[in-house]
Formats: structure tokens, sequence, C-alpha cells
């Protein structure tokens, strides 16, 4: 199934790519080689006929509807660098330019990097000695999202390894612990404690298996939203289902309920994302989080079991294989 | 009620990590050595991980950079808004499988454009509290053990998912609004 998915999720981002980019195209989403009328002010009246000046640029209103297609902005103005070149004057529009949403797209996509969007202006029409109007075009943009799943993949693959490594120290404070507890026959206690109540969830373990120990305690810290324990612990717990695993790379019924009872756990404490973007508001949501996640918790358990009895599942069982 | 839970959950960590090292002792373990042979598995499991985080993170960054989420969106609001749920909290329900980040983003970009009091915000809030990133955790606890064949875990883990986002529907409104 995860083959499946994971192809599907890969091919289909291409696809959704490219009808959102034709659709662009089509619509002429970013206005390509369309001629913007702007004004063009000098500082000083000898600025005019330098290479490089300073200029300040105003859009009205009423040229940015009728250019963009639509959208209500108050007149933009904004600093920009004027220079001279071969192809005629070029406008660099300051780094900090407050643009509208459909220019700062073209500017993020055109000037990614320097984030100055770029303009080609017609020759200037002076209205007096240190103002001028003229037409601006800019770099033309087209398929936005075809470049943007390229990177992204790459992006994440890189940021994937970087997580990973971050993870090292923690997992590693975590498991040192954990050995700890397993020498002094901390685990052994532990397990004895928990297992009445784990034991119906995870047959397959036998009794007084340390396991049951690092899937207790695994399960605890997610409830406490205790993130940076509970996934060493979890992992922990999967090493120790591992060792009673016939096979080296099929998971077995215990490690599906393990994932399945972390991907819904009672959460007793709501995450610190939550109340960082929410704030106080977060506070209202304390019982209908834990509401929803003991009932997630209570489903995700007993899907878990049933979908184990499927032949399908079944047959693929490790323990269940014939060695 | 709520404070307890949340001083609990505060001083849980500290204790536990003094309380181990203190047993340790009593029980006569040589607790900086066993420490150090714990700790040396963390580094193999990390690196153990890595292609499997690799595989997983990629596919999602591609698939939430697509656009795929709006026009899914603009796809199920019929169908979703036949069975109750509000066509506003779709993109937090489709990517919250998907990306831990990815979702904070959507959560944030609602707050500003509904406000933090509103009723989807409440319900895009619970849901992000309620479920996990769960292609990334079966990455992260697959990959530990080298585990590939993964059966039941992802249709369960999704099965779990959709749940969530009903419930947090029902309750908000019952709850909250």
């Amino acid at each position: 199934m995860l083959n499946y998915i994971w192809a599907a999720l890969i091919i289909s981002s291409f696809g959704f790519a490219l009808v959102s980019d034709i659709h662009d195209l089509q619509t002429d989403r970013y206005r390509n080689n369309r001629p913007l009328a702007m004004e063009v002010r000098f500082t000083r009246a000898e600025d005019a006929k330098a290479e490089h000046a300073d200029v300040d640029v105003t859009v009205r209103s009423d040229a940015y509807r009728l250019w963009s297609g639509g959208n209500e902005t108050p007149d933009l103005t904004g600093k920009a660098l004027l220079t001279q070149t071969a192809e005629g004057p070029v406008l660099q529009f300051a780094k900090d330019a407050a643009l509208p949403p459909l220019l700062a797209t073209i500017r993020d996509v055109t000037a990614k990097e320097s984030k100055q969007l770029i303009a080609r202006v017609q020759p200037l029409q002076f209205t007096n000695n240190t103002a001028a109007t003229t037409n601006a075009t800019f770099a033309p943009v087209r398929w936005v999202k075809i470049a943007a799943i390229t990177s992204a993949a790459f992006d994440f693959a890189k940021k994937a390894v970087e997580l990973a490594i971050s993870l090292i120290g923690v997992l590693a404070m975590w498991l040192g612990l954990m050995r700890i507890a397993e020498a002094s026959g901390l685990i052994a206690v532990f397990v004895k404690v928990v297992q009445p109540f784990l034991r119906p969830l995870f047959p397959e373990v036998p009794r007084d298996h340390p396991a049951l120990g690092m899937i207790a305690l695994n399960l605890s810290a997610n409830m406490l939203g205790l993130g940076n324990a509970a996934t060493p612990m979890g992992i922990k717990a999967m090493e120790e289902l591992q060792k009673l695993n016939p096979s080296t790379d099929t998971a077995t019924n215990p490690m599906v309920m393990l994932l399945a009872l972390n991907t819904a756990s009672i959460q007793l404490v709501p995450p610190a994302a939550l109340v960082a973007i929410m704030g106080i508001e977060s506070a209202k949501l304390f019982v209908p989080i834990l509401g929803v996640t003991t009932m997630c918790a209570i489903l995700a358990a007993l899907v878990t079991k049933l979908l184990g009895r499927l032949p399908g599942y079944r047959k693929s069982d490790p323990n269940l294989i014939p060695a | 009620m709520r404070d307890a839970i949340e001083i609990f959950s505060l001083f849980v960590l500290p204790t536990f990590i003094i309380f181990l090292p203190l047993y340790g002792l009593f029980k006569r373990v040589p607790v900086y050595e066993q420490f150090v042979v714990g700790a040396r598995e963390g580094f193999t499991t990390a690196v153990n991980i890595i292609p499997y985080l690799v595989a997983i993170l990629f596919a999602m960054a591609m698939f939430s950079a697509s656009g795929a989420m709006d026009m899914l969106t603009d796809l199920l609001r019929p169908a979703m808004q036949a069975i109750g749920i509000p066509a506003e909290i779709l993109p937090m329900a489709l990517i919250r499988p998907l990306t831990g980040s990815g979702s904070q983003g959507v959560l944030l970009d609602m707050v500003q454009r509904y406000g933090a009091n509103s009723f989807f915000v409440h319900i895009a809030g619970t849901i992000y509290a309620s479920t996990e990133t769960t292609f990334y955790v079966l990455a992260v606890y697959f990959g530990a053990v080298n585990i590939k064949k993964t059966r039941h875990a992802l249709p369960a883990g999704l099965i779990a998912d959709a749940a969530g986002v009903i419930l947090a529907v029902w309750l908000v409104r019952w709850l909250v609004h």
C-alpha cells in the first residue's frame, strides 16, 4: 500500500503542477510581456541623463488595475535604481519595496536571490525636468509550479538528513538513560505494572517482556506532549519489538499497533506550536482535543485489530508464516 | 485540573532524568558506563532513519508544492459540505498527515484570514493538535528498525486521521460554538 501511495504522491504532484501552470498560462496570470504604465521621478534634473540614477516610481491605482485585471490597490510608490543599458533603460526596485501580491510573486520567481524586482522600461517620456512616464514589462513568469516541485524535492531531501542528524543527540541521551533503566531492573518493575493494561492490545508480546515497558513510556510521553522524549522511547520500543520479529523487513501486529497508537495518541497537553500560533484562544480547545484524541485512540486500536484480521494482512503476518 | 496536568508535564522530564541515575546507583549499576553503551545506539539509529525520511519528506514536499491542496479542496468541497464538514478546513485536513511544518503554515494562514476566535480556526487547531504527521511517524519508527513492509499501519493511521477530522468538526460545533 505504501508503495502505491508513495508513487502516487510523486507522480500526481507532477500532474497537479502541470495543470496549474497551464491554467496560469491560459489565464495569463502573470501578465507576461504586458506593459504596465508608471511614473518615474528624479531627485535632481541632471540625474535624468545619468547612467545610474535613484528614482521614485509611482504606479497609479487605475493603471495597476487595468494591467492586473481586477484587484483594488492604492497608488503604489517605491524606490528604484534606473540604469541605462544597451537594450534600453532598466528599473531595479529596492529590496524592501512594498509590492502587491502579483508583483511580489513575479519578484519571488524572477529574482529569487536578490529580491529586487526588475523591469525593462520604454524610453522615458519627460513631462518636465524631473518627471517622466513610461511603460514597464517584467521578465516572463512561466512553469512556476514545475520549478517549485523540483526545488521542493531537493530541499526536503536535504532537510530530511538534517532532521535525522539533529535527532542524534536527543536519541543518544534517551537511549543512554533507557539503558540505565534496563540495567537497574526498573523496566522490569514497570512492565509488571503496565502489562495488565497493555497485554490486550499487544497479545503477541510475551509476558514480562521489556518491550511493554518501552511502549508504556512512549505512550505516556506522547500523552503529555513530550515530543523529544516520546520519539526516542518509541524507537526503543520498536527495537524491542523487532527482537521478537521473525522477519527482518516486515512489520508485526504489535509494531503496527504501536504506530497506530502513536499517530492517534491521547493528548493531555496541547502541542506547544498550537499555543504559539493561536495564543490564549487555544485554551478553549482543551476539551475538544481531549475528546477527539481519546475517541481516535480507541478507534485506531479497533481499526488496527480489525484490519489485522483481513486475509491479506494475515497472510503477510511474519508471526504466522512458517519459518 | 489543566494547570495540574501542565505542571506535571513540566516536572516529569527533569524528575525522570534525575531519578534514573539515582535508582541505578542505588542498584549498584555502573551508570556512566551503561549510559555510554546505550547512547552509542543513538547515532546508528538516526543514520538508519535517513533513507526512509528522505523518501517520505521529498515526496510530501513535492506534493504540497504542486498546488494539489488548492485543487483537491475545490474538488472535494461539495462532497465535504454534504457531510457537514466546512470546506475552509479542508487544507488542514489534507496537509496534516503529510507535513508538520506545512500544517503549521496552514493554521497560521487561517488565523490571519479568519481570526483566532473563529469557528474554522477552532476546528483546524483541534485537528492540528489531535492528529499526527502520520507519514513522518511511519518513516521514523519503522525506519529505525529497517521495516519496509508496513502492512496495515498506513491504512489504520489514515482512517484514524479521517475520523479525527470528522470528530473535531462535531466536538468543536457542540462544545465551543
